[in-house]
């Protein structure tokens, strides 16, 4: 669903518009700067073209994919395969015209694409038989990513995706463009988003033919950027092999071999194969994607580098981060690592979540707290380190957090003095686990609505459970277990906190200024 | 213990009773069909014992008869200056406050035999899937109200993300 998907909606059923910059107080501007949008007409001159190569790639993709699940299927029958005349002419043939048939559907996918970069949304065109317009506000832009998938980066190309707060595949994806047109592009869509005005020379100067192949000239100079952090490879394989995998494969081998030793039989062992790939699977997975994991600040926001085989670059706007959840399992206590991931809208949909959301793959403290500081640089309290250290490994009421009363233990006897919450002035700090150390952080301008609930044991104790509702992601900040009426006394005080901070709130297009 | 639930300053409206009278049908005919066919098979059978289950599911359905009448009084929903509250349950109770600026669009719903007992079901979206605030059982024209209401002070409180 794309924006204007929600805002259609929104409009049949007499609901509130969608999401509109918060500093826009005057509804009649705001239609009126609808209407320009939705009235604007993309000259024909500013539609272009992806990469001739894009087939290619994504008929790679299609062949790859065919290959695999075939391949499974045969090497179940292999014995009704052998009375087949000429195998592997037959195998050959069949895989080839599987390769033309992609290629063929991704050639005409290709020339039926074409995307167009106006002042204020993306316009991308696409579908074959099933023809599709679609529209991103760029005041709407959640986020940009530069996706560089192995064969890709081969050729030197790469996928410009735009992440909207439309829900399921809202994103809209430019794939596949050159490196370095993708770099162009990714800049002048923040600058755009951010609100600064496109130098009219440059924009008459486009070429006068029809799609042109290359990006006329680079209109914006890529927002200069400060190196905050990376992930050292030792690290990251260190922490990878102490992780709950691993754990899992240890007790898993030991009970393996017990097993083996008492019942004479050799054969126990094997219990072990399908916990020996899902451990390696997983362990993969987070080395692949958190390889040369890099950070650095920029005016256009957080800017995130990594993966291995896949490399992404994500640029998170000012702003655009709603929660964020720091996380540690007992097996990194001792290294005091902890993982740090984030909600933004527009990410965490279908497979690329785990890719999307990790603003940390495997932070040290001090690395933690800057994390920290990427998204909120105030977090509202005199000492940001001396709150965070508290939040992070103390308990009860240490460093300023209202805990979980006595009464929780008979709900949760081991955890039940990590429960605890700290509202600042601009966040609010919840914080759990004993075992599991988590701490959730929301900015209060980012929180969506608020609940409580209590169940009956609950009840008896007088306590009940507060929860703070964010986009859709890993994070989903909640504080267990608190006195009843110090969670009903939070409930009335953060709805009104949310209210004020929402009103002084980050314009959506950064640049502009609070008065914008 | 009903404080932190029941604001003092919060004058709750109920939904429609019609609601229960719903519930209750949907309830009879899921449990009364196959209570029917066993009875039938304890007159038929004439066995002693076939009329134990039978009892069973009757006290089952008298149970949740109950029960359903006092989950909908349960039901109730304020629209406060800034913000509106939803709150339900009884065992296990839940109160959602969801501001007006961060609705992004209302549902209004009404399935057949909601209809036919003349109520409707108001639900309000934000950008977050978690917020559970749907009010069911409003009569119609109170839904309709509802909607324009929620609109009209969503439009003047609008928030982006």
């Amino acid at each position: 669903m794309t924006t204007d998907d929600v805002r259609a909606n929104s409009a049949t059923t007499g609901g509130p518009t969608g999401p509109v910059p918060a500093a826009v107080t005057d509804a009649a501007a705001e239609a009126a700067a609808d209407a320009a949008v939705a009235a604007e007409r993309v000259d024909a001159t500013a539609w272009r073209r992806m990469h001739p190569v894009t087939p290619a790639i994504k008929a790679w993709k299609v062949f790859v994919a065919v290959l695999a699940i075939v391949g499974y299927q045969l090497l179940d029958n292999l014995d009704a395969l052998e009375q087949v005349r000429h195998v592997w002419l037959v195998l050959v043939a069949a895989l080839v015209a599987v390769g033309l048939v992609g290629l063929v559907y991704s050639a005409l996918a290709w020339r039926s694409t074409r995307f167009a970069v106006t002042d204020d949304a993306v316009h991308l065109r696409s579908g074959v038989l099933f023809r599709q317009q679609r529209q991103a506000r760029l005041d709407r832009l959640q986020a940009v990513d530069v996706v560089q998938p192995l064969l890709a980066r081969l050729v030197g190309l790469s996928e410009l995706k735009l992440e909207v707060a439309g829900g399921a595949g809202s994103a809209v994806s430019l794939a596949f463009l050159k490196e370095d047109d993708a770099e162009v592009l990714r800049a002048e869509l923040l600058a755009l988003a951010a609100g600064l005005q496109r130098p009219h020379a440059v924009r008459a100067e486009a070429e006068p033919e029809a799609l042109p192949a290359a990006l006329p000239r680079a209109a914006f100079a890529d927002a200069p950027e400060r190196a905050m952090y990376e992930v050292p490879m030792p690290r990251l394989l260190v922490a990878t092999l102490r992780s709950g995998a691993m754990v899992g494969l240890a007790v898993l081998a030991v009970g393996a071999v017990v097993v083996s030793i008492l019942s004479r039989d050799v054969g126990a062992a094997f219990v072990l194969v399908p916990g020996l790939f899902a451990s390696a699977g997983f362990i993969w997975t987070r080395i692949n994607q958190g390889a040369s994991f890099r950070a650095a600040l920029s005016p256009d926001g957080i800017r995130l580098r990594h993966g291995l085989t896949e490399s992404r670059a994500q640029t998170v706007p000012p702003g655009r981060v709603q929660a964020i959840r720091l996380s540690q399992s007992p097996w990194w206590r001792a290294r005091d690592w902890w993982r740090i991931e984030i909600n933004v809208a527009g990410y965490g949909h279908g497979e690329d979540q785990a890719r999307e959301t990790v603003l940390h793959p495997v932070a040290t403290l001090e690395e933690a707290m800057v994390a920290v500081w990427l998204v909120l640089p105030d977090l509202g309290v005199d000492s940001p380190q001396a709150t965070l250290d508290a939040a992070l490994h103390g308990r009860d009421q240490d460093g300023g957090f209202t805990a979980a009363p006595r009464a929780a233990r008979w709900v949760d006897p081991i955890g039940w003095r990590r429960h605890g919450v700290l509202v600042t002035e601009r966040a609010l700090l919840a914080r759990s686990g004993r075992v599991f150390r988590q701490l959730d952080v929301v900015p209060h301008e980012r929180t969506q609505s608020l609940g409580l609930a209590q169940g009956p044991l609950q009840r008896r104790l007088g306590l009940a459970s507060f929860v703070v509702h964010s986009t859709p992601g890993p994070v989903s900040p909640s504080v267990a277990h608190l006195d009843a009426k110090v969670a009903a006394a939070l409930l009335d005080e953060q709805a009104a906190r949310a209210r004020t901070a929402r009103a002084a709130a980050v314009p959506e297009q950064w640049m502009t200024g609070p008065s914008a | 213990m009903s404080e932190p639930f029941d604001p003092a300053d919060v004058t709750w409206t109920r939904v429609s009773p019609r609601l229960a009278a719903a519930r209750i049908t949907t309830t009879s005919i899921v449990f009364g069909v196959p209570l029917l066919i066993l009875v039938v098979v304890a007159v038929l059978t004439g066995e002693p014992w076939v009329w134990l289950p039978v009892a069973v599911l009757a006290a089952v359905l008298l149970w949740l008869v109950l029960l359903i009448g006092r989950q909908v009084r349960a039901i109730g929903y304020a629209e406060r200056a800034d913000d509106l509250l939803v709150r339900r349950g009884i065992m296990f109770r839940e109160l959602v406050v969801v501001p007006y600026g961060r609705m992004q669009y209302v549902d209004v719903s009404a399935g057949p035999l909601a209809r036919k007992f003349g109520i409707a079901a108001v639900q309000l979206h934000t950008a977050s899937p978690a917020t559970t605030a749907t009010i069911d059982g409003l009569a119609p024209e109170e839904a309709a109200r509802l909607r324009e209401r929620l609109a009209s002070r969503g439009e003047a409180r609008l928030a982006g993300l």
